[in-house]
């Protein structure tokens, strides 16, 4: 898939542009604080209809605005790259402040669902924000892979939605001190949308290990990584049946001290990604015991193995944004990641840098353009 | 406050009516002859006069027992129970129903404060252990909320000695199964039946 047009309309500091975006991509260099991420923030809002940022919606309009407007017009989402007219489709998104309307629409279409249209464009993004992925808490593990999950299994985002819902009421219910009857009565629907998700969790970070571990150690150039499911209850056997008896199973266990604490203790809500470092049979837990280049070489091989969760689950190359991204790295382990991207990632790229020098990936391939107070010129 | 405000304002609480769509019903109304406002006015006094719970079922009745209830032809060991009144019309018009319903008045929801004391459980608890009862139907709807209640309806009339049944779900008839989300599938493949 790759992106062939954007129009920007109010959406931080981009004010109203127009832009034909070359097939192989293009390195948009800008000194601080031009709008480089706010470009990639652009484009990327087209797939979640969210910030990567992490940001509500009326901070992405511009300042003095009551609205922002874009839309992405791509190319070869069926798979086939070089892409026929007929296979072009235009997606819409904007943003209200008045009554926090956002509107979103594939062909001019508004989907039933918002769901419908998530994951259209379908793009990875490489940000400096992403070691929070590596070093913060669970929650935003668990947000990187139901995000990945999401765009890429069919029925996952249906199941987690469910789940959620089902705990919130679980929840009321034990806050409310209800007798046990009452709190079992969610346990069946808990059960069975929350053992979907946690089977499909872990079937991903099974898949995708050794992967991980590869793409570690080929930036690292010494030390390996390991990734792996970190359930809330041990899971012995893969299978849908196996995991709803054992979640059942934690739940009865876990009776007395839900009790306690008014709250469902056991879930997919108290899972975690586990990376690890790997040193003679012994694993670190990278979060504690990573320093800062290890954090962010295991947070770049998540990233790619996003890639390749998508390239698998969808058949086309992924268009990389990659946002000035490899500035922090130590000379070899930049240039390795770069032969990694260069390597394995065939797709659209656009990256942005602070200077000329900066832009290494497909040095000589890319067309370079520039930013300015958010105007961006060919 | 004038009258066509208050109008608006009474028009805009009910479900599905804003403000707009308010404003725009008085002045219809206003603008068709006198009859037709009074007619409505009429209709909704007769309704709100005449219309009223059934004291054994929960559904609308124009008289203490509702047109089922008060139906000899009805068999009584057969109890449906449905979350709202309307939910009746819904399976009455299927026309293969013979039973009789009982009304919950809504699901639980404990995010909304809606525990089983607050929908009419305790009085189906009654009728289920007083009247001759054999099969229990939940017809509650297909929600996370909807599934919850079924279940606690079956773990708590279960041990009464009573059987309890639950409306079979599947594929919507005349949908596409490509349209159909994953759980509804999932679900019908589950309770799939042979030929
Ligand atoms: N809602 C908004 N409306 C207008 N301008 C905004 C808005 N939000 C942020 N900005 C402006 O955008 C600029 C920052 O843009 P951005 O984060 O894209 O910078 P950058 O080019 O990526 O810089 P760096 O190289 O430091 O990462 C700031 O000047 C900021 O004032
Ligand atoms: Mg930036
Ligand atoms: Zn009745």
């Amino acid at each position: 898939m790759r992106l062939s047009g954007l129009q920007l309309r109010h959406f931080r500091n981009l004010g109203d542009q127009e832009l034909r975006i070359p097939a192989e991509g293009v390195a948009v260099i800008g000194r601080n604080a031009q709008g480089k991420s706010n470009l990639l923030e652009a484009i990327y809002y087209l797939e979640t209809f969210r910030s990567f940022r992490r940001v509500p919606d009326e901070q992405l309009i511009a300042f003095g605005e009551d609205s922002f407007r874009l839309v992405a017009c791509l190319v070869g989402c069926s798979g086939d790259v070089s892409g026929g007219q007929g296979d072009e489709i235009e997606v819409a998104a904007a943003y209200q402040r008045a009554g926090k309307r956002k509107k979103v629409s594939v062909e001019g279409v508004e989907p039933e669902r918002l769901g419908d249209a998530v994951g259209r464009l379908s793009a990875v993004i490489f940000s400096p924000l992403d070691v929070g992925v590596v070093s913060d808490g669970p929650g935003l593990r668990r947000r990187f892979v139901d995000i990945v999950l999401s765009l890429n299994v069919p029925g996952y985002l249906d199941a987690l939605q469910r789940f959620r819902h089902t705990l919130a009421q679980r929840n009321a219910s034990l806050r409310k001190e209800s007798p046990p009857d009452v709190v079992r009565a969610w346990d069946g629907v808990l059960v069975e949308s929350g053992s979907r998700v946690m089977l499909e969790r872990l079937s991903w970070a099974e898949r995708w290990a050794e992967a991980f571990t590869r793409y570690y150690q080929t930036v690292s150039g010494e030390e390996a990584a390991h990734l792996s499911y970190d359930p809330a209850f041990a899971i012995d056997r893969a299978d849908l049946g196996r995991v709803e008896e054992l979640y059942r199973q934690a739940l009865d266990e876990s009776a007395r001290r839900e009790a306690r604490v008014h709250a469902t203790v056991v879930g997919p809500h108290r899972d975690d990604l586990r990376i690890s470092l790997a040193e003679e049979d012994e694993h670190r837990d990278l979060r504690e015991f990573g320093s800062g280049g290890q954090r962010r070489t295991a947070a770049l091989a998540l990233r790619l193995v996003e890639a390749a969760t998508i390239r698998a689950a969808r058949g086309f190359e992924p268009l990389l944004l990659l946002d000035d991204t490899f500035a922090e790295l130590d000379e070899g382990r930049s240039e390795r990641v770069l032969a990694l991207i260069e390597q394995e990632e065939p797709g659209q790229v656009i990256l942005t840098a602070p200077k000329e020098s900066d832009v290494k990936v497909r040095r000589d391939a890319l067309p370079r353009w520039t930013i300015d107070a958010g105007c961006i010129q060919a | 406050m004038s009258a066509i405000d208050r109008l608006a304002e009474d028009f805009a609480r009910l479900p599905g009516i804003g403000r707009k769509t308010a404003i725009r019903l008085v002045f219809h109304l206003m603008k068709r002859p006198k009859e037709e406002a009074l007619r409505l006015s009429g209709s909704i006094r007769e309704v709100a006069d005449t219309i009223r719970p059934c004291e054994r079922c929960g559904n609308f009745a124009e008289s203490d027992l509702c047109e089922i209830c008060s139906n000899p032809g009805r068999d009584t060991s057969l109890l449906c129970v449905v979350e709202e009144a309307y939910d009746v019309g819904a399976i009455e018009r299927t026309g293969q129903f013979r039973g009789v319903f009982h009304v919950l008045g809504g699901r639980l929801s404990p995010l909304d404060g809606v525990g089983p004391e607050e929908l009419s459980i305790p009085r189906l608890l009654d009728r289920v252990g007083s009247d001759a009862i054999s099969e229990v139907i939940v017809a509650t709807n297909a929600s996370v909320e909807g599934e919850a209640t079924a279940v606690y309806l079956e773990n708590t009339i279960r041990p009464l000695g009573v059987k309890v049944t639950r409306l079979a779900r599947g594929i919507p008839v005349g949908s596409d199964l490509e349209y159909v989300d994953g759980t509804t599938i999932a679900e019908a493949l589950a309770g799939r039946r042979e030929m």
